[in-house]
């Protein structure tokens, strides 16, 4: 790198620094801020990992190391509070959160995070995409979204792996609580006649299963795919969900906007004390 | 050209550092590739250095190619020359923001992608990078190759005669795959690095024509 772009690149964060301080803060970017377009887009967030990077406090706009000139201007708390959407009324000055509950998680959660140096590993199992992709099933075009997380195999290597699919359309079986649906005792010594009428019954298949049958729509989803009933055409948006630090769920969207508060932004943060595959439950 | 000749010798540089400082990857023969086989963490810096290079070297082959200004033949060599740097049925999906807020994507082979960006319907197209080149680290895949992905930023403007008729800002999000191949020169197997598949997402329509 040269020393010309050495300097403009210093200029730039300074300049930054500067104006997601004013964000931060709540106070509108004005326009003696003079940002060109390449500012907007070197502020951005412009890929997941950078988010990550920039919440562990590793590396600064340009995506070099942080060092101490970087870290005098910007400490790790406004560094962290630039990776929230700050257009979200719950933040926002003179946002619709009257209570200040999400404004008051928030705050706790930075300062967890500050005191106990928390940092989210890349890898970890507790980081789950949602994929909203668009297929088409007979004939139509449907949404169904697709959870996949990472998984460390071998000696270091990564690799990103289907952990569940949610949908109406894989969704098919019923619920019914009016009657009881059952193979009756006797049916072994006729050899299973009733079968037939229960595998007649498509709707509430389930009912005839074991006790310890769990539904799965992956496997379903699988199936549709291998028989050419169901086929994908490609992935809408994805979301992340990092569960990755104990007692807290931040969720993470890409926010595609001329700002300098823009990219892959925390949308929302709760307190979660549920596993991987329970908290998938709890999604729609 | 004097930048065409620096770019080339350190390409040269950087293929011996690389063959230098992974002799495992030179001496082994065996299978056993994915787990044996590693990149060191000098090599990863150098890759991450020639991910911008090869970045750069795509951006200047999309803006010749695109330029209506420029004799055909140099337009088709730029097309061809771009084409190298892609790893075998790299794709590129569009991503265009339609009035309704909706998002519709278009997936198209590599080739064809640049072959309708040379032929638009515009009497002159200029392109313009920002000097901005986000590179991940490369992670290691399960089949022993390096994974990492760069985001540039590009400024489409197309003309009709001397009127803007469209113009609009995309971010690009290039997949890099470093790769062991076999060198038939040397006969021994290096790195080398390839671009793949590229998601490009359109942030801001200026001008609709």
């Amino acid at each position: 790198m040269t020393t010309g772009r050495v300097k403009r690149y210093s200029l730039m964060i300074i300049c930054f620094a500067l104006s997601l301080l004013s964000a931060i803060y709540g106070q509108t970017i004005t326009g003696n801020v003079q940002k060109s377009k390449e500012n907007i887009y070197l502020a951005r967030i412009k890929q997941f990992n950078e988010f990550i990077d920039r919440f562990n406090y590793k590396t600064d706009f340009n995506g070099n190391p942080i060092d101490s000139a970087f870290s005098r201007k910007m400490t790790r708390e406004k560094y962290i509070n630039s990776l929230f959407d700050l257009k979200d009324n719950r933040i926002a000055a003179g946002g619709k959160d009257p209570q200040g509950s999400y404004a008051d998680l928030k705050s706790r959660f930075v300062k967890q995070v500050i005191s106990g140096d928390i940092k989210i590993n890349k890898y970890a199992p507790g980081i789950l995409a949602e994929a909203k992709s668009r297929v088409i099933f007979n004939g139509k075009p449907q949404t169904i979204t697709i959870f996949l997380n990472q998984e460390v195999v071998g000696r270091g290597s990564v690799k990103w792996v289907i952990t569940d699919v949610k949908g109406d359309i894989l969704n098919f079986l019923k619920t019914d609580t009016t009657h009881i649906r059952f193979i009756p005792p006797g049916s072994n010594e006729t050899d299973f006649i009733n079968l037939k009428r229960a595998l007649e019954d498509v709707d509430y298949l389930q009912y005839y299963a074991s006790s310890d049958y769990k539904f799965d729509q992956l496997s379903i989803f699988l199936y549709l795919i291998n028989s050419g009933l169901l086929k994908f055409e490609y992935v809408e948006e994805v979301r992340y969900h990092i569960l990755d630090i104990p007692g807290w769920c931040i969720r993470v969207k890409d926010f595609n906007r001329d700002e300098l508060n823009s990219g892959w932004l925390i949308y929302d943060l709760s307190l979660n004390n549920l596993s991987r595959k329970e908290y998938i439950q709890t999604l729609n | 050209m004097f930048k065409r000749i620096l770019t080339s010798v350190f390409a040269l540089t950087l293929t011996i550092l690389v063959t230098a400082q992974t002799k495992t990857a030179v001496t082994t023969k065996e299978a056993k590739i994915v787990d044996e086989i590693n990149l060191s963490a000098a090599d990863i810096e150098l890759f991450k250095e020639q991910t911008k290079q090869k970045v750069e070297e795509f951006q200047q082959y999309i803006i010749t190619l695109a330029n209506k200004d420029e004799p055909t033949e140099k337009r088709n060599m730029a097309e061809r020359e771009a084409l190298k740097l892609f790893y075998k049925g790299a794709q590129m999906e569009i991503s265009t923001i339609m009035p309704d807020g909706t998002t519709q994507k278009v997936n198209r082979p590599m080739e064809k992608y640049l072959a309708r960006l040379k032929s638009l319907p515009f009497t002159k197209v200029v392109i313009k990078f920002y000097d901005i080149c986000y590179v991940k680290e490369f992670t290691k895949g399960p089949d022993g190759k390096y994974y990492s992905t760069a985001t540039i930023i590009q400024e489409f403007t197309g003309f009709n005669d001397d009127n803007i008729v469209y113009k609009d800002v995309t971010k690009k999000e290039v997949e890099i795959i470093v790769d062991l191949v076999e060198d038939k020169f040397f006969n021994e197997k290096r790195w080398k690095l390839f671009l793949g598949d590229i998601k490009a997402t359109e942030t801001k329509t200026v001008t609709n024509p």
